[in-house]
C-alpha cells in the first residue's frame, strides 16, 4: 500500500513537469474531480478527493509525472470526461489526479489506410464534426457520445449503441500509446503496425490494457478506425403487450442477418411504467403498450431502404406495432446523448424528490433474459422496501456482440437514488444489492459489466469468481507492471497481488 | 428583439393528461403540482421560455440525425409504399 505524500516540493516538481498553468491544488479543483455518476457514496465524498490535479498536453509530460510518482509512492489516478459509470476515475487514496482533458488534438488523418490519430481528451462528438467534412465518421457511440473522451472509452473498453454494426471500442480503436505504471511510453495493439487492424504476432497486448481502470497505465495516444459516413439512418420502435412477445421479438430481429443493423433494444414492463410516468415521448402512449423494441440501422441508401422494408416486416409478424416516425426517429436521436436528461424520481406515495441515475450492467445470453430480469427486479423492490431513497427506472437490454447484433445483451436496470439522504446504512444495503445483481449474473452464464466495468464496490467482489483462474494471472500481471502500486491502487481489489508486501 | 409582454408569460391552464401528468403547452408534460409538494416544488416558468426550450430540443434532435446520417428514413413512408 502507497502512502500520500504530495508536499510542496512534490508540487514544485509537478509544476515543472507540466507548467505553472497546468497544476492545480486549488479545493475546487480537486473536489469536482473526486467522483463521476457511478454510484458514489456522496456522504463520504472527502474520502476521495485527490491531493492534487495535473493537465498534461504532452505523453512525455504524463510519463514524468508517473515516474516522479514512483520516486515518492503517491498514487496516480487517470481521468479523462469523467463520465464513467463505474468508477475507474474515483480516487480511493487521494494523490495525483492526471487529467487528460487538454491532450485534445487531432494528430493525423488518414484517408488511404482510413484512420485518424488522436490524443486521449479529444470527445468522439467533436472529432466526427471535423471529421464529416471528409465523408468519414469514427462510429463509437455511448450515451454519453456528447461527453465522454477516448482515453476513458479505452478505459473502460466501452460499448457502443451502435456496435452490431461497427463494432465497439475495442474494435475500433486499433492502437495506442500508453504510459506504464513505471513511466516507460509503449504502443499496443495487434502486432506492432500502428494502423494495422489484424496481426498474428506476439500477445494480443492491446487487448490486456482495453479496460484497464487506471489501473496498469495512462492512454497518451490513439488510432482510431474510420468508416464511411452513413448516407442514410433508419430508426423503427415496436410496442408489444407483454414481455414475452417483446423479448422473442427482440430475438427474431436481432437474428435478421440484415448488414446494416446497428443495434437493438428491449424496454421491459417496469422502463415503460417509468417512461410513461416521467418521459414525454411516452406519457400519451395508450395503456396496451406494455413493452417496447427500438432497433436502427445505418449504411448506404441503397442497403437501408430495402433492410428496414424487411426489419419493419420482422417487427409486425413477430407482434409488434409500429410506433410512428416521431417518437422513433425523436427518442432514438435523444439515445446518442442520455447524460442530458434532468433526473428525479418518487417516493412511493407518489411524491418527486431529486434523484440520481445509477445504472447496472451485465452481459447476459438471450435465453437468460426474463429469468435475469425478474431476479434483478425482485432485488431492487427489496432495496425500496427498506430505504425510500431507492426507485426502480426499470431495464434495457441492447444487442451486445460486435458486427453481428445477436447472442449476448447489454442488461442494465436503472435506479433513482436520492443521494443527499444517503448514509452508511443506505449505501451497505446498495452494495449488497449491487453484489446481489451481480451474482445473478454470473449464475446465469453472463458477465458482470458489459460496458462499464466491474470495479464498483459491490460486484467487484465477485471478479475472482468470475475470472476464476485468470484472476491469479490478472493479479501477476499487476504486480509485475506496477511494481508499487502506484497506478489506481486499491481499484479492483488489485491490492491483492500485493499482500505479501511489494515486489 | 422582442421586449416584455404580459401574454407570453402566463402558461395556459393545466389540463390533466393521467394520474401523475399535466399538460399547459403541446409535447410538455409536467409532473401534477400536486406531486411536487413535499420535498421541492415547481418553479414559475414563463411560456416563452418553455417554448423556447422545446423548439430548442427539435433543433438538437434535428441536428444529432444530420450529425449521424445525410438522410433520415420514414418507416411510415416504407410501410405506405408496402401495401
Amino acid at each position: 500500500m502507497t502512502a500520500t505524500l504530495v508536499t510542496d516540493p512534490v508540487i514544485d516538481e509537478l509544476i515543472g513537469i507540466c507548467g505553472p498553468d497546468n497544476v492545480f491544488a486549488d479545493k475546487s479543483s480537486r473536489v469536482n474531480r473526486a467522483r463521476v455518476p457511478a454510484p458514489f457514496p456522496v456522504h463520504r465524498w472527502a474520502e476521495h478527493v485527490p491531493d492534487v490535479v495535473v493537465l498534461p498536453t504532452t505523453a512525455e509530460q504524463v510519463s514524468e509525472v508517473v515516474k516522479l510518482a514512483n520516486r515518492h509512492r503517491i498514487p496516480v489516478v487517470p481521468r479523462a470526461g469523467g463520465t464513467g459509470l463505474t468508477d475507474g476515475a474515483v480516487p480511493l487514496r487521494q494523490g495525483i489526479v492526471v487529467d487528460v482533458k487538454l491532450m485534445n488534438k487531432i494528430l493525423e488523418l488518414d484517408l488511404d489506410d482510413r484512420t485518424v490519430t488522436v490524443q486521449p481528451g479529444i470527445n468522439m462528438l467533436k472529432l466526427n464534426e471535423e471529421l464529416q467534412k471528409y465523408g468519414v465518421i469514427y462510429p463509437d457511440d455511448p450515451a454519453s457520445y456528447p461527453c465522454s473522451l477516448v482515453g476513458g472509452r479505452i478505459g473502460t473498453s466501452g460499448w457502443s449503441l451502435i456496435g452490431g454494426r461497427y463494432g465497439h471500442t475495442r474494435d475500433l480503436v486499433i492502437s495506442f500509446q500508453i504510459v506504464l505504471p513505471t513511466g516507460e511510453l509503449i504502443w499496443v495493439g495487434d502486432g506492432g503496425g500502428r494502423k494495422v487492424r489484424k496481426s498474428s504476432t506476439g500477445y494480443q497486448l492491446k487487448h490486456l490494457f482495453m479496460g484497464h481502470q487506471g489501473t496498469l497505465g495512462i492512454v497518451t495516444e490513439a488510432v482510431l478506425e474510420l468508416v464511411p459516413r452513413p448516407e442514410a439512418e433508419f430508426a423503427a420502435f415496436f410496442s408489444y403487450p407483454d414481455y414475452e412477445t417483446a423479448w422473442r421479438s427482440t430475438g427474431a430481429l436481432a437474428r435478421s442477418g440484415l448488414a446494416t443493423l446497428a443495434g437493438v433494444v428491449l424496454f421491459d414492463e417496469w422502463k415503460l411504467a417509468y417512461l410513461r410516468r416521467d418521459d414525454e415521448a411516452y406519457i400519451p402512449q395508450p395503456d396496451d403498450v406494455r413493452c417496447v423494441v427500438a432497433t436502427a440501422m445505418y449504411g448506404t441508401t441503397d442497403e437501408v431502404r430495402p433492410g428496414a422494408k424487411r426489419l419493419l416486416r420482422i417487427g409486425k409478424d413477430t407482434g409488434g406495432a409500429y410506433l410512428g416516425d416521431e417518437i422513433s426517429q425523436g427518442d432514438w436521436a435523444s439515445r446518442h446523448d442520455r447524460y442530458a436528461t434532468p433526473l428525479h424520481g418518487r417516493l412511493r406515495d407518489g411524491q418527486v424528490v431529486p434523484m440520481s441515475w445509477h445504472c447496472e450492467d451485465a452481459s447476459i445470453n438471450w435465453t437468460q433474459l426474463p429469468a435475469v430480469r425478474e431476479k434483478w427486479h425482485d432485488i431492487v423492490a427489496r432495496l425500496g422496501d427498506r430505504f425510500r431513497i431507492f426507485d426502480d427506472w426499470g431495464m434495457f437490454a441492447y444487442t451486445n456482440a460486435a458486427f453481428k447484433p445477436w447472442g449476448d445483451y447489454l442488461t442494465e436496470i436503472d435506479v433513482g437514488i436520492w443521494e443527499q439522504e444517503l448514509d452508511d446504512e443506505a449505501w451497505d444495503a446498495w452494495v449488497t444489492a449491487k453484489r446481489d445483481i451481480a451474482a445473478v449474473s454470473i449464475a446465469h452464464g453472463g458477465s458482470i459489466s458489459a460496458c462499464h466495468g466491474a470495479c464498483r464496490a459491490g460486484e467487484v467482489d465477485l471478479v475472482p469468481e468470475e475470472m476464476g483462474g485468470g484472476w491469479d494471472v490478472m493479479k501477476k500481471v499487476k504486480r509485475v507492471l506496477d511494481p508499487l502500486n502506484i497506478m489506481n491502487p486499491g481499484k479492483y481489489l488489485l491490492d491483492q497481488a500485493y499482500e505479501d508486501g511489494p515486489s | 428583439m422582442i421586449g416584455f409582454r404580459l401574454s407570453a408569460q402566463r402558461p395556459p391552464d393545466p389540463r390533466r393528461i393521467n394520474d401523475v401528468v399535466v399538460q399547459r403547452i403541446e409535447h410538455v408534460y409536467e409532473v401534477d403540482p400536486a406531486l411536487m409538494r413535499d420535498h421541492f416544488q415547481q418553479h414559475d416558468f414563463p411560456a416563452w421560455d418553455t417554448r423556447r426550450i422545446v423548439d430548442s430540443r427539435w433543433e438538437h434532435l434535428a441536428w444529432m440525425h444530420a450529425h449521424w446520417a445525410d438522410s433520415v428514413v420514414s418507416g411510415e413512408e416504407l410501410m405506405s409504399t408496402e401495401e
